[in-house]
């Protein structure tokens, strides 16, 4: 055979090598016609284990003294609170209070506990862990950092319990969120944790380092192994309270494990090829397209959660030091710049560009899925170049050289910089849409997208133009975020911890806030909290553009959840969670 | 040789001290610290308290001194992420890269040295251009684009598991259960990391066995008369190994300190990861126990290179030039 006939053979054998290869790849892993056939929520067995990936790993178990998404779900999964808000009907219920009155001046609460409760070692569950708990919350040395949110008025709750099964809890005043307050609360076991808060070392107890044996639960799972780094396996609490309507004790799963993926694309391959149930965080709008080829062999279900309670912010410092001798303070701090910046954002193309569609145009930080406080009857700022140039315009701003941007009467350029942190695809894309936005308008905008606890560090110092960020609410009720709308508050972003309000506005808004937190009435709480919104939406503070629409991914041999936009989005009703077939890598019963 | 190991041993302890504590002083420079995280929903006298409670709050060079103080009896501090000690959380993720690095080290071993002595020994012909070939994309794949690659392709055809060191629904299984459990994890991380440090020791073999193979004593040998390949791997493989083993202290450095790439996207708890995370939050003492162990393995690799040197090439033994 010649050397041409060798080399024709040789290309006509990587040809064919070629063809068996993309055959081969494109025949694999062809759903079998039986695989066709699980629907979600048609699932309903007891047993099985569930397999999620979870991010991070929790710094610590004991909830009263570090909060984190992953501390969170520990204590969602294992700990109890004397009611909790329902995340699919966003209403208060009861959870180890059963019942509870309230006296006619709104101020004492006298809740009766659950009879026959223990936690999962067998000690009785009773008012005493109530107390407990508080007297820890309380306790400046526990350093717990619920104690602050835990205040009526700067004053703690005063709280009794006249027996074993009865605790009265008197605030000092009435309080609008009422019994809603102690969503917040975890209960601590004081047969467990006394010992550490007299000796002054509750902050250490139950750190990331305690053994899983060591921890008691009353919720519906309990820890059993925290391989560090790989996997928290969470076991059926056998003495959890909860029963079905059928009265079968509840959970319905033998085991859930919590894997430790933290990497966001690994944990969407493992999602991808089965290998997990469910991600705890939702599906990133550019991964829907990847997830679609497994969503239409019928093996994961899409789940639209509804619109986000929490949206990405921009917004600018608005403190007088800051701009103090910096020209550009003279625009920057008046509202007008703030909503000529907001009429020139097309907030449908930000939807689409940013969130790929999956979004929807918002003119305040209560979007429409908080059902109870969303108002949306908020001034808006439709797209409108011409009125954000004519705002512009009326503050001195227009183009007094040669180049594209803006000019002040005193020189400064219209131009600054806006932070974002680094890792979170939406917040880059959406500071790339604001600079592009504002350059048709003559404004200048400079990206840093920077690493989050650098971002972190710099917005309390105050060193930054601007920031796109995003702040996730401690609760839908407002009044349970007043760290945000006070102007005093330690969350109130764009000018921190003000000793007195810095503007009429922010002390109009002081004082309303401060009048719903007082008000009981619902309709009276809605006018209030309405004309903050107005307020709010007036002066920009902070601007909103899009409130992302949120999707999560679960195997659709998973069943009975109640999927709900608030976190833990799947978890949160794990008792009533079951699964069909064998657990990802593990085999079938014989 | 006994002082020339001893000098060593000197200069890894010294290596260990300056890159720990370089990291511990580079890391509280970094903007932010472990409170950072939670300082926007904590007020400013909780995040104080906090700090203080950590020992933050207190002057540099008072918390260098103390840390100091506590390496001198080989304890690395308290991980202020973990709450628990940083040698402890060093000893366990150091055993998993420990078991990466070996298989992916032995698995480098296997294919690029074979294939280095291939290429090398042949001028011409369409195998050792393909090894070639073979070798430079691999060394061109950095290795994000490898691990994910290798991902994608377990997730894509089901043969493997995609991530982490053991299965989830295999906690409970007996001993060798577990072994093979984790010898189905192993392969992906392991090439992840193997496939490259292949590629460069196939390329430092093919030169160096190309250049030993003009050597006179090569010559000489195949003039009394023994056969190529008898010359080759009595003659001149020992002596091209000395580039080679080099490059072994290194690897052996690099893969043994983890890889925070390969570890992250494939989910193995190791000391790369544990790093990566550490310098995430901002944990002084973990930061500089993990670089700690990277300095230790990279001088104990270097150590162990020189030995095997001395072993494979008698002139390292008597000082002889090469």
């Amino acid at each position: 055979m010649n050397r041409q006939a060798r080399a024709l053979l040789s290309v006509l054998l990587l040809a064919v090598v070629a063809f068996a290869g993309w055959r081969w790849w494109t025949d694999l892993r062809e759903p079998a016609a039986d695989e066709a056939e699980i629907v979600i929520g048609q699932v309903s067995s007891r047993g099985g284990t569930l397999i999620s990936s979870l991010r991070s790993e929790p710094r610590s178990f004991n909830r009263l003294v570090l909060q984190s998404f992953a501390t969170d779900l520990y204590s969602t999964l294992t700990q109890g609170k004397l009611v909790r808000t329902n995340r699919a009907t966003q209403e208060i219920e009861p959870s180890l209070a059963e019942k509870w009155t309230v006296s006619p001046d709104n101020t004492t609460y006298t809740l009766t506990l659950r009879d026959g409760v223990t936690w999962s070692d067998g000690a009785p569950f009773t008012s005493a862990d109530v107390l407990f708990t508080f007297q820890a919350v309380y306790d400046e040395k526990a350093g717990s950092i619920l104690r602050s949110s835990m205040m009526v008025n700067g004053a703690p709750l005063q709280v009794s319990a006249p027996d074993a099964r009865t605790v009265v809890v008197q605030y000092p005043a009435p309080f609008g969120p009422g019994i809603g307050l102690l969503d917040n609360l975890t209960l601590a076991p004081k047969h467990k944790l006394q010992a550490a808060l007299a000796a002054g070392t509750f902050g250490q107890a139950w750190n990331a380092g305690t053994p899983p044996s060591e921890l008691v639960s009353i919720g519906p799972f309990m820890l059993t192994r925290y391989e560090s780094g790989q996997r928290m396996v969470f076991s059926r609490n056998p003495r959890y309270w909860k029963k079905d309507v059928a009265g079968q004790p509840l959970p319905y799963l033998d085991q859930l494990i919590l894997e430790i993926v933290p990497d966001q694309n690994a944990e969407l391959v493992r999602l991808q090829s089965g290998q997990i149930d469910m991600l705890q965080q939702q599906v990133r709008p550019e991964d829907v397209a990847t997830l679609r080829p497994v969503v239409d062999q019928k093996k994961l279900e899409l789940l639209e959660l509804g619109v986000a309670t929490d949206a990405d912010l921009f917004f600018f410092n608005l403190r007088p030091a800051k701009w103090a001798k910096d020209p550009r303070g003279s625009f920057i701090m008046r509202k007008e710049f703030r909503q000529a910046i907001s009429h020139a954002v097309d907030r449908e193309a930000f939807a689409n560009t940013v969130f790929l569609g999956a979004g929807v145009p918002i003119w305040g930080p209560v979007t429409p899925g908080n059902r109870k406080w969303f108002s949306p009857n908020v001034p808006r700022y439709p797209f409108s170049l011409d009125r954000a140039r004519a705002l512009l315009a009326g503050l001195g701003l227009v183009n007094r050289d040669a180049d594209e941007w803006l000019e002040a009467a005193n020189g400064a350029e219209a131009r600054f910089s806006v932070l974002t942190y680094r890792g979170n695809t939406s917040l880059e894309r959406s500071a790339a849409v604001l600079r592009d936005d504002l350059k048709q308008v003559g404004i200048a905008v400079d990206v840093s997208v920077i690493e989050q606890n650098a971002l972190i560090e710099r917005m309390v110092k105050g060193d930054f133009d601007s920031i796109f960020f995003v702040v996730n609410p401690t609760s839908l009720d407002p009044a349970m975020s007043l760290d945000y709308w006070l102007s005093s508050g330690s969350a109130h972003i764009w000018n921190i911890a003000q000793k007195t309000p810095a503007t009429e506005w922010e002390g109009r808004i002081d004082a309303l806030m401060l009048k719903l937190a007082g008000t009981v009435d619902a309709d009276q709480q809605k006018a209030i909290f309405n004309e903050v919104q107005g307020l709010f939406a007036e002066n920009l503070p902070a601007l909103y553009f899009v409130a992302p629409r949120l999707y999560m991914g679960v195997s659709t041999r998973v069943g009975g959840l109640t999927p709900s936009i608030l976190r833990p989005q799947l978890l949160w009703n794990a008792e009533t969670i079951t699964v069909r077939g064998p657990a990802p890598g593990q085999a079938a019963p014989q | 040789m006994g002082r020339y190991l001893l000098r060593r041993l000197g200069f890894a302890l010294l290596l260990v001290f300056v890159v720990s504590s370089a990291s511990l002083l580079l890391t509280h420079l970094a903007p932010g610290d472990i409170t950072t995280e939670t300082a926007i929903v904590l007020d400013p006298e909780a995040r104080a308290r906090l700090r203080a409670e950590l020992g933050l709050d207190r002057p540099l060079l008072v918390q260098y001194a103390s840390w100091l103080g506590g390496l001198a009896r080989l304890d690395f501090g308290r991980s202020l992420l973990y709450s628990r000690p940083v040698s402890s959380l060093l000893g366990e993720r150091a055993l998993n890269t420990a078991v990466l690095a070996t298989a992916a080290l032995l698995l480098a071993t296997l294919v690029g040295v074979p294939l280095g002595i291939y290429s090398g020994s042949r001028a011409r012909g369409i195998g050792p251009a393909v090894v070639r070939i073979v070798s430079v994309v691999g060394l061109s794949v950095p290795p994000l684009i490898g691990s994910l690659a290798l991902v994608f392709f377990a997730a894509r055809t089901g043969w493997l598991p995609v991530g982490g060191m053991t299965s989830a629904g295999g906690v409970e299984l007996a001993w060798g259960q577990w072994l093979a459990d984790l010898g189905r994890h192993l392969p992906i991380p392991v090439m992840a990391l193997a496939l490259p440090l292949a590629a460069s020791l196939e390329r430092l073999q093919s030169q160096a066995i190309a250049s030993a193979q003009r050597e006179p004593f090569v010559a000489a040998s195949r003039a009394r008369g023994l056969g190529r390949v008898a010359a080759l791997l009595r003659h001149a493989w020992p002596v091209s190994l000395r580039p080679v083993l080099a490059l072994y202290g290194v690897m052996i450095g690099s893969l043994f300190s983890g890889s925070f790439v390969v570890e992250v996207v494939t989910s193995w708890p190791g000391l790369g990861r544990l790093m990566y995370e550490a310098l995430r939050a901002r944990d002084l003492y973990l930061v500089a126990g993990c670089a700690a162990s990277g300095a230790f393995f990279l001088a104990a690799g270097t150590w162990i290179a020189d030995i095997l040197l001395a072993i494979a090439d008698p002139r390292v033994r008597t000082g002889e030039p090469s």
